[in-house]
């Protein structure tokens, strides 16, 4: 009886703790992003600026189905995403298998290279790829070298190759990135499991598949969530590698609500509609990925 | 003898491996090469494509030294940036291992609800966020600066998802030999998770270090110029100098770049043995 | 540095100044702004002309009224000191001269024969003819643009005295006879190699330090990048700009760019703001002569442009003296109907032009710029 008494308070005291522990966390997130949405969202229902706004119910999510340009977009942030997040996973995931490997002398270096390019700032990351890629730039010089080309092509200025400049960029810049949360994880397999399979005679690829993708399964989650949320929020790139151009061909939906608040006639409310669908697609496809993946319970 | 010849062997087998990481890490380190050597050329030079280094990045330096306050900025961005890593650990990290060891239904609900922060755009919530902000005189403040910062999804994520590995059994023994709940955390877990430590460190500093829009809306005054904010501004105006730009961008990446060398180790190399 | 010119009257008379990049200042006042919180901003502000009007229709209660202000406006342009009004009531002073300018390589244009003289008072059509000789002989362009938010159909329709806005201030593109005769010029030049057609500021750059554009066309601000290419010292000459074939209004005369002073309502003190601004920018040709070669920025200033300062020749131009000419260009330039959809209009535009040179028909494009355009201006 006593026993069971003291057990219970136990309990109770670790439930406490564990509210507890998550307590700051969660109140700065309701506070810092909750709230802030929950305007938004009354934004949303309005029209006009400042101080001018008015009621007007749906019609800002109304005026979306109407604006060919956002739905230009969307097509646009769906295409990056479908094609790139994929590759760029993978090549994360690679890369970290690789440099993990106790065997491999120069392991800090490399790592360090793989990550730079999400610590070079933006500004000189966008500028090296529009010199890179411009009709008189590095590749086309290399390509007509090679007689692939005969003359400069205008990458930035076609719109297919635009798209594929931007992917190559986004590529470029997060794999390393990724890379570090997939090292992070891999200290958590024990190196046991490994030298088990290499006894049972499996090969690198083997392992790779059937060792280690199955234990990164929760960092793979957490990062397919992150990129399709940076994805769809992809912003940098469009602006700063081909302004949306050539004629809206490669505007991403971030790029194209900034412009409705900051460059054009600021119209909050329709901006804030625009990023609420935003907010749900990202929302749908996080949860989606979830309950794929989360097999825990 | 033997050993000898078995280590020959493996490095002979990781050949491949190795070419494979040399062109990555060119493809990866050249962009970096380019900025350096842009920033040792005139803006003329940089315009017109050239690679090369040149011998004039003393010249940039003095010009950056002489346009922008580039040692207060340097001195800001550090301070706003290692006091939102440190707390932004601190508070994401309780709370991924709260979430992860006391899970039970209720805080699973939770913490959807919370991740569902993280795909909140930024452009939706800058105009209510400022005028919170403006209300609550924060407007101007480091702490201003930080709080929108410190708490993300992303990292509770992060720390929950590797708090999975810390074996229970360490906490039931810990548990037994009379430490509380918060001795445990912080005498158990803490050192054990460095990696995961060392990983979000590196995110979260980066992070700070770049963060643009918000910083750049509440802070008013010129004494409160970040990096990110300086190189802004040498962009501003009618002519940009791209070589004085690219001296401002390099000492804008190189405090990141150090901070991943430095803390690459911690979690990359192995530290399994800790955690048995 | 207006600041130090002040005080030196004005004992304890100090000024804060804030650099902020352009975009940057325009995403902070709309945030200020839209949050309905004007007490950050600044007591003076200078902001982009072809920005002014969307603020002033969307905040109109951010701007301090400066009729009372003791100047003579009359000393700015027509067009300058329309950008920053709204029935009849100033609210800027005109600081920054956006006036353009077309500049040319004369070693280039010797190559192929010709000279400055040859590009002065001309039209577009002229202008084509040249500019395909010269891209034949030397391999060079005559014009160098922007393809996203450039802004050379811009001046040539406003060149006209139009814009792509009817007097009312509707969507005006389909069916807009001006507006169609800039495009059809602009489509056809870049068709023939005379328009080298560029994605981005920095190519845009590029064709000019790295040689390959023999000329550009814009806001009189464009000289300080040319002047930063050292090489070319003394090859470029400025002249103005050919003007649109077959339209009566037409002129060789444009804007694009510039700026104005503008003091919010957060100032507290605006008597003393608008003694400020008057005592300097609105009525002193020597404050604009100290500030010319410190800033090289041109004065609105109609004044200013007689000064000795002003019409000091310039080595980099071949010893014209730019600033005095430039200053009197931009009293030739016709005004227009602005807009605060500026910005939706030209990217609408832009867009359209690409399409018509990628093959498009010219009608459905501009059909769907007119949609598109409209569609920004409801709400």
């Amino acid at each position: 009886m006593d026993a069971k008494k003291k057990g219970m308070t136990l309990l109770a005291k670790q439930r406490a703790a564990g509210w507890a522990f998550l307590t700051p966390a969660a109140l700065m997130i309701a506070i810092m992003s909750f709230y802030p949405m929950v305007r938004a969202f009354m934004i949303s229902l309005q029209k006009g600026t400042g101080a001018n706004m008015q009621f007007t119910g749906f019609s800002n999510y109304q005026r979306i189905l109407a604006d060919k340009v956002f739905q230009q977009s969307i097509g646009n942030t769906f295409l990056y995403l479908i094609i790139q997040v994929p590759i760029m996973l993978v090549l994360a995931i690679l890369l970290a298998q690789l440099l993990n490997n106790r065997d491999l002398k120069l392991r800090g270096l490399f790592r360090t290279c793989v990550f730079l390019p999400c610590a070079t700032s933006l500004v000189s990351y966008a500028l090296i790829f529009r010199s890179l890629f411009a009709t008189d730039g590095l590749i086309n010089s290399v390509l007509m070298k090679l007689h692939i080309l005969d003359q400069g092509y205008n990458f930035l200025g076609n719109a297919l190759s635009a798209k594929i400049v931007i992917i190559i960029a986004l590529i470029w810049r997060w794999t390393g990135y990724n890379m570090v949360f997939y090292l992070a994880a891999l200290q958590n397999i024990e190196y046991s499991v490994y030298e088990a399979a290499k006894i049972d005679g499996a090969n690198g690829w083997k392992t790779f598949w059937g060792i280690t993708v199955p234990l990164l399964k929760p960092t793979i989650i957490m990062t397919f969530i992150m990129s399709i949320n940076g994805t769809l929020q992809l912003f940098d790139e469009s602006v700063n590698l081909t302004k949306g151009g050539p004629a809206n061909t490669t505007i991403t939906m971030s790029h194209y609500i900034y412009n409705t608040c900051f460059i054009n006639v600021p119209n909050f409310g329709y901006a804030s509609a625009m990023s609420f669908l935003v907010f749900i697609m990202v929302a749908v496809l996080a949860f989606i990925n979830l309950k794929v993946g989360d097999t825990r319970d | 003898m033997t050993e000898k010849k078995n280590k020959s062997a493996i490095q002979r087998r990781l050949i491949p491996t190795y070419i494979f990481l040399i062109i990555v890490s060119f493809i990866s380190v050249f962009p970096l090469y380019w900025m350096i050597s842009a920033a040792t050329n005139t803006s003329t030079d940089v315009s017109r494509g050239r690679i090369l280094p040149g011998g004039y990045l003393a010249e940039n330096f003095k010009n950056l030294l002489a346009q922008q306050p580039l040692w207060k900025a340097l001195g800001n961005s550090f301070f706003y940036a290692v006091l939102t890593t440190v707390v932004c650990l601190l508070i994401c990290s309780i709370a991924g291992y709260g979430f992860e060891v006391y899970h039970d239904k209720a805080k699973d609900k939770l913490f959807s609800i919370l991740l569902l922060a993280m795909m909140v755009p930024q452009v939706a919530t800058m105009v209510p966020l400022f005028q919170m902000f403006s209300k609550a005189k924060l407007l101007n403040t480091a702490v201003g600066f930080i709080l929108p910062m410190i708490s993300t999804p992303f990292m509770i994520m992060m720390f929950r998802q590797n708090a999975r590995a810390f074996p229970v059994d360490i906490i039931e023994a810990a548990r037994i030999d009379g430490l509380n709940e918060v001795q445990i955390f912080f005498r158990m877990f803490f050192p054990t998770m460095r990696s995961t430590y060392a990983a979000a460190g590196v995110i979260a500093f980066m992070n700070a270090w770049n963060a643009y829009l918000w910083p750049k809306v509440i802070m008013t005054d010129n004494n409160s110029i970040t990096m990110p904010m300086l190189i802004a501004n040498l962009i501003t105006g009618y002519v940009t100098d791209y070589g004085m730009l690219m001296c401002g961008v390099l000492f804008c990446s190189i405090p990141t770049m150090i901070v991943f060398f430095v803390l690459q180790k911690q979690f990359a190399e192995g530290i399994t043995g800790a955690v048995k | 540095m207006a600041g130090e010119q002040y005080a030196k009257d004005h004992p304890g008379f100090s000024v804060n100044v804030i650099e902020t990049s352009s975009d940057d200042c325009q995403t902070k006042l709309t945030t200020c702004a839209n949050a309905g919180d004007y007490s950050t901003m600044p007591d003076i502000v200078l902001m982009q002309d072809n920005s002014y009007q969307k603020f002033l229709l969307s905040y109109p209660d951010a701007f301090t009224d400066l009729s009372s202000m003791d100047i003579n406006w009359d000393d700015f342009g027509a067009l300058k000191q329309a950008y920053s009004m709204k029935d009849g009531v100033h609210y800027g002073v005109p600081f920054d001269n956006g006036g353009c300018i077309a500049c040319y390589r004369t070693d280039v244009l010797d190559e192929a024969g010709y000279t400055v003289a040859d590009l002065t008072d001309i039209t577009w059509s002229r202008f084509m003819e040249i500019g395909k000789d010269v891209h034949e002989k030397t391999g060079k362009y005559l014009l160098t643009s922007e393809a996203a938010g450039g802004d050379t159909i811009m001046m040539m329709i406003q060149s006209c005295g139009a814009n792509w806005v009817d007097d009312e201030g509707k969507a005006y593109i389909a069916g807009n006879e001006v507006g169609e005769k800039c495009v059809d010029i602009y489509a056809e030049m870049i068709q023939n190699d005379v328009v080298k057609l560029v994605n981005n500021w920095d190519e845009y750059i590029s064709t000019i330090t790295g040689g390959e554009a023999a000329g550009v066309i814009n806001g009189n601000w464009i000289t300080a990048t040319l002047m930063s290419t050292e090489d070319q010292k003394g090859l470029w000459e400025i002249t103005n700009l050919p003007k649109v074939d077959g339209v009566d209004s037409a002129t060789n005369y444009a804007n694009n760019g510039g700026s104005s002073w503008y003091i919010t309502s957060n100032c507290q003190n605006v008597e003393l703001a608008m003694d400020f601004l008057a005592k300097t920018f609105g009525s002193s040709t020597e404050f604009y002569d100290a500030i010319l070669p410190e800033t090289g920025a041109v004065a609105c200033y109609l004044p200013a442009g007689e000064s000795t300062v002003y019409n000091e020749p310039n080595a980099f131009f071949n010893d014209q003296p730019i600033f005095a000419t430039i200053v009197e260009y931009s009293s030739h330039i016709p005004a227009f109907k602005s807009t605060p959809y500026h910005y939706e209009a030209r990217e609408a535009v832009n867009t359209a032009i690409v399409n018509i040179v990628g093959g498009t028909d010219k009608a459905a494009a501009l059909d769907e710029a007119q949609s598109t355009l409209e569609f920004k201006m409801t709400e």
